[in-house]
């Protein structure tokens, strides 16, 4: 039997004071927006707190939990198969937007819980076929299990997609797969996620919007104005650009120290999606440099402390369990901010831990449990 | 243990993730940092939205505070079309309410929501009711200002010194004054519009107040004009126009001492509550005493003998050689209407004769004549804060014909405004001194102390003993000239008729229409007013002369004005003639030389209530408690004065205006109420003798 390590403190404050900072935050954010939707200006505001109970109590059962016994293919595959199926009858049972299963008052959405079943995944797979993770026989269940599971999430949440793609891509990279397959991979993320941008005119429109705002490229490439006519279809009348204009206006206006909690302008409806994958525009304005510079910083030190683990423990599964978990919640983190700071074009992707969004919060603070009993079991 | 490659992979992921926040990091400090005032200047554009709020516009009032020009607030009504569930439901709600076209409206907000625009104006100055209405839907998408509606509550009375308000440049979105004094002193009646910085959300619904710059209101102006002396001369002016058949017509009431004007008339008249309807006269709307300048005709004779005692050795009595009725003049032959073999001076004055006056215009000579008329202000803007004055025309003597002189010494050849005249004429009415006529008495800006405008000293153009010439050979116009129309009951007056023959521009002949006109005063030794009457286009020969209906404007204004201005009387009514009611068409511009029997110089200032100049004949009232009627008119006999009236149980004011009615000297002693009198009432009272009366409490 391994020995127990100490829990890790600096994690788990950190987590909490983040969680905590963002209940504030998503508050402030949304409670105009819960006013005129809901006639409750803490609407979101409860619904959060309900998730991060429920979320942190998560977290202390994985925490508790030693991450070995989740190394059995019971815990690989079935999770993975769950939120397989589950993102199949989300397909039918949302027919809107094809994302959220509605029970009881609560909605849940099954492409956020795809982060930690296939984290657990890709550890359990590579523990297993370390050795052999070039051969065509381990490649290929592996790579169709991704395959599939990123298909049925690009459905609904091309972000959530990138994100899993991406935390495929470089646990794969870290496990030492050939570069030869990522060319493959590449070429055909390249082919895929083309068809997915180009087959939603909202999408089109926002990767135009930040590549070619002004549409001279596109005037010289489709004379004729059809894409411009195809973009038009998209849904949100509002141009594309304006997201991007409105967060850039709420973080600038934040200076140094901010505007002030609660104080924010930006988010009366100016800015859209404030209390979601906008919010760091919230903290931008109203906490200024100090707090979106904090906020940063403490993805930092998840970032440390998960990878700190890759050295540290001894156990394969555990390592690569760490690698992935901290993967995805730092990539999300890192991707949703450059989004606001008008790096990237616009996707769904929310803050971990700040955004509102009960299945986020809830996935990633399982997901947190997971790398916290890594640094307490391992060993 | 750990794969040294794996680590090394992983390694180059971190540095990675490390590199990528810290561009992240630079982002925030550029945005933060350099961007911040850029990106706030952005956000407080689009978060906030400014309105005006209209200063209340300032009210003009008579000089009695009676109120000519007001603003009442009214509602203006404006949407908010993003906040709209149904923009055709919202558009069914407000046209019938507010009887607006319905696609036109909805058209406009389907626009305004396109561009996404928060404020939309539906109509502005709605009524009452509309208001009422809109405000009982309690409709959150609806909103209120409070604009200012300008109101004249007196109609047209005044219109033309008052003005009109309404939008005059296309990007106005606020009235603005488009005529009149609302016009001219537009910038101090305005006031300062004030603003109101508010917060919106984006749906530009204001939620709370940022900054609020209070309006400053404009000035309140009390003006010189009478409203009850407007009223008459524009009654008056009305009823004169219609029986002449003019075109337009003018009346200005002035007083001489001040400037200051107490009425401006001018026909036809418009309601300023009115906006320009088509159709209408245009000329309804134009100022005809300040901005129509016509030949005077033969008042202006007036200045050019007041110019021949200051220049010449003419006297009033010097005896003029008046051709029977001819001049040659250059090759140019002049007549008279009547003619006359020699007039003194004075009645060349008194029966406008046309010869004489040449004579006295030859005497004084074209250099001194241009000066003298130039000093009364001729061919120069009174100065008047009223929208397009006319200078009128006095060319310059380089410029005259030979025969100009002449022309100009009866009125012709140049071309003056009724102010002009009135101003000229108080000059004379004043004892020789140019006023600088006054229309606006006092500025109140609402806050600080009221400013009363200056009067201006008037600069002295004749000697005082001329005026006073000029005023007892005007006077005999009045008594026994061609403007016996104008005698008043009561007071003394002067004056000088006027019918001027309208030159045709186009067919460069004299018509047989007449600018018709009067100038005149009252009373003459010390007038409190000047009335200048003119009629532009009558007809009918000699019905539409000056005497006939210009004059009985005169009278009718004058006593009505006089009245109102509490003016004592300085002749008894029973004193007075009877007011002339019809001027025997013949008997206008002439009269028998056998008739001007009492000279110029009679004048008895010492006798209580007696005219000024001479005694006019008596023409006891009808039915009236006349003095004995009998072959003996004369007043003044010894046994036959005044009656004594009953003075009993009277104040002391009614005392006092009856006895100056009816011409009796009183002694009082005492406050209150009269208690005694002696003589007692009825009986005759010698002259020299006054009324002792006793009054208590």
């Amino acid at each position: 039997m391994a020995q127990r390590l100490k829990t890790d403190w600096i994690l788990l404050s950190t987590v909490v004071a983040m969680v905590s900072l963002g209940l504030v935050v998503m508050f402030s954010a949304s409670s105009l927006i819960g006013q005129v939707k809901f006639q409750s200006s803490t609407y979101f505001l409860m619904r959060q707190l309900g998730w991060a109970v429920i979320g942190l109590a998560a977290l202390m059962y994985f925490k508790k939990r030693d991450f070995r016994t989740m190394q059995t293919p019971a815990w690989a595959f079935a999770s993975l198969g769950v939120v397989l199926a589950l993102l199949v009858a989300v397909y039918f049972l949302d027919q809107r937007a094809h994302r959220w299963i509605r029970f009881a008052g609560f909605s849940l959405q099954p492409s956020e819980l795809a982060k930690p079943a296939l984290a657990i995944f890709l550890a359990y797979f590579i523990s297993l076929r370390a050795r052999a993770i070039n051969s065509r026989h381990t490649l290929l269940p592996a790579a169709l299990a991704v395959v599939m599971l990123t298909f049925m999430v690009v459905v609904a949440d091309l972000g959530t997609a990138i994100v899993l793609l991406l935390t495929a891509v470089i646990v794969f990279f870290v496990a030492g797969l050939e570069p030869r397959y990522f060319a493959l991979a590449a070429a055909a993320a390249l082919l895929f996620g083309g068809i997915a941008v180009i087959s939603k005119p909202y999408r089109l429109g926002r990767v135009l919007a930040y590549v070619d705002p002004e549409h001279h490229l596109l005037s010289k490439v489709d004379p004729e104005g059809r894409l411009k006519k195809y973009l038009r279809k998209a849904s949100s009348v509002r141009d594309p650009g304006y997201q991007a204009r409105q967060s850039k206006i709420a973080v600038g206006t934040g200076g140094v120290i901010g505007v002030g909690l609660m104080q924010g302008k930006q988010k009366l409806l100016y800015l859209p999606e404030a209390h979601t994958d906008f919010i760091y525009a919230v903290v931008g304005e109203e906490l200024g440099l100090l707090g979106s510079a904090a906020l940063l910083a403490g993805f930092l030190v998840i970032l440390w402390r998960g990878m700190r683990l890759f050295w540290t423990v001894p156990d394969e599964f555990g390592r690569y369990l760490a690698l992935g978990i901290t993967t995805v919640v730092v990539v999300q983190a890192l991707i949703n901010m450059s989004v606001v700071l008008d790096l990237a074009p616009t996707k769904g992707i929310p803050l971990p831990m700040i955004s509102s969004g009960g299945s986020s919060l809830l996935s990633t603070l399982m997901s947190l449990g997971m790398l916290l009993s890594i640094s307490e079991h391992a060993g | 243990m750990v794969d040294p490659q794996a680590t090394k992979r992983l390694r180059w992921l971190i540095s990675g993730a490390v590199l990528w926040a810290a561009i992240i990091a630079g982002r925030l400090v550029h945005l933060q940092i350099f961007q911040h005032a850029e990106l706030k200047a952005v956000a407080r554009q689009q978060q906030t939205r400014t309105e005006e709020i209209q200063a209340a516009r300032g009210a003009i009032s008579d000089r009695n505070g009676q109120m000519l020009a007001i603003s009442m607030p009214v509602d203006s009504v404006h949407i908010n079309p993003l906040r709209i569930p149904d923009l055709t439901v919202a558009a069914d709600i407000l046209s019938p309410v507010l009887s607006l076209d319905r696609s036109v409206l909805l058209d406009r907000m389907r626009k305004a929501v396109s561009r996404r625009t928060g404020f939309l104006w539906v109509k502005r100055k709605v009524t009452p009711a509309e208001s009422a209405r809109l405000r009982a839907l309690k409709l959150d998408w609806i909103g209120f200002q409070k604009e200012s509606r300008r109101f004249y509550p007196n109609g047209t009375l005044a219109a033309h010194v008052l003005g009109g308000v309404g939008m005059v440049r296309k990007e106005d979105t606020q009235e603005r004054g488009n005529a009149g004094i609302e016009m001219a002193l537009d910038e101090e009646l305005r006031g300062t519009n004030g603003k109101l910085i508010l917060l919106t959300d984006v749906t530009r619904q204001a939620f709370a107040i940022d900054d609020e710059v209070k309006p400053l209101p404009g000035v309140n102006l009390t003006l010189s004009l009478d409203s009850r002396i407007q009223y008459l001369a524009e009654r008056e002016l009305a009823r004169a126009v219609a029986s002449s058949r003019a075109r337009t017509g003018s009346v200005v009431v002035m007083d001489p001492r001040t400037g200051e004007i107490l009425a401006l008339a001018s026909y036809p008249a418009y309601d300023p509550n009115e906006p320009p309807a088509p159709g209408e006269n245009p000329v309804a709307r134009h100022n005809v005493p300040v901005s129509y300048a016509s030949e005077p005709g033969s008042v202006f004779k007036a200045f050019t003998i007041a110019a021949a005692l200051e220049t010449t050795r003419l006297r009033p009595e010097s005896i003029l050689n008046c051709g029977n009725g001819t001049i040659q003049l250059f090759g140019r032959t002049i007549h008279d209407h009547h003619a006359y073999a020699a007039l003194s001076m004075a009645d060349v004055l008194a029966k406008s004769s046309n010869v004489g006056v040449i004579r006295v215009g030859l005497a004084v000579g074209e250099q001194r004549l241009h000066e003298y008329v130039s000093r009364f202000g001729f061919g120069q803007a009174s100065g008047l804060p009223l929208p397009a004055e006319s200078a009128g025309i006095l060319r310059p003597t380089r410029k005259w014909g030979r025969t100009s002189i002449g022309s100009i010494a009866m009125g012709h050849e140049v071309s003056t405004t009724t102010v002009q005249l009135a101003r000229a004429c108080s000059a004379i009415a004043n004892g020789g001194t140019l006023v600088k006529p006054r229309l606006v008495l006092k500025r109140e800006k609402p806050g600080s102390a009221p400013e009363f405008t200056a009067s201006g000293a008037g600069e002295q153009i004749l000697q005082p003993e001329t005026a006073i010439t000029m005023r007892q050979m005007m006077e005999r116009v009045v008594l026994s000239g061609t403007g016996k129309a104008a005698t008043l009951r009561g007071y003394t007056s002067g004056g000088k008729t006027g019918s001027a023959q309208i030159f045709d521009l186009a067919t460069k002949k004299y018509t047989h229409t007449y600018n018709a006109s009067f100038m005149g005063f009252a009373p003459v030794t010390n007038p409190a007013i000047v009335v200048v009457v003119t009629l532009n286009g009558t007809s009918g020969g000699s019905a539409g002369f000056g005497g006939a209906v210009a004059a009985p404007v005169f009278r009718e204004v004058a006593s009505g004005a006089l009245r109102i201005l509490d003016t004592p009387k300085d002749i008894p009514i029973e004193l007075s003639q009877a007011p002339v009611k019809e001027v025997a068409k013949a008997d206008l511009n002439d009269l028998p030389l056998a008739e001007i029997s009492r000279g110029v110089d009679a004048e008895s200032p010492g006798e209580t209530a007696v005219s000024s100049v001479t005694q006019p004949p008596v023409r006891p009232e009808e039915g009236a408690s006349a003095p004995a009627a009998g072959p003996d008119r004369r007043i003044f006999s010894e046994t036959a004065g005044p009656r004594v009236p009953d003075f009993q149980g009277m104040t002391m004011r009614s005392v006092l205006e009856v006895a100056s009615a009816r011409g009796v000297a009183v002694e009082m002693s005492g406050n209150g109420l009269v208690r005694a009198q002696d003589p007692p009432p009825g009986s005759a009272l010698s002259p020299g003798r006054a009324v002792r009366i006793l009054l208590s409490r």
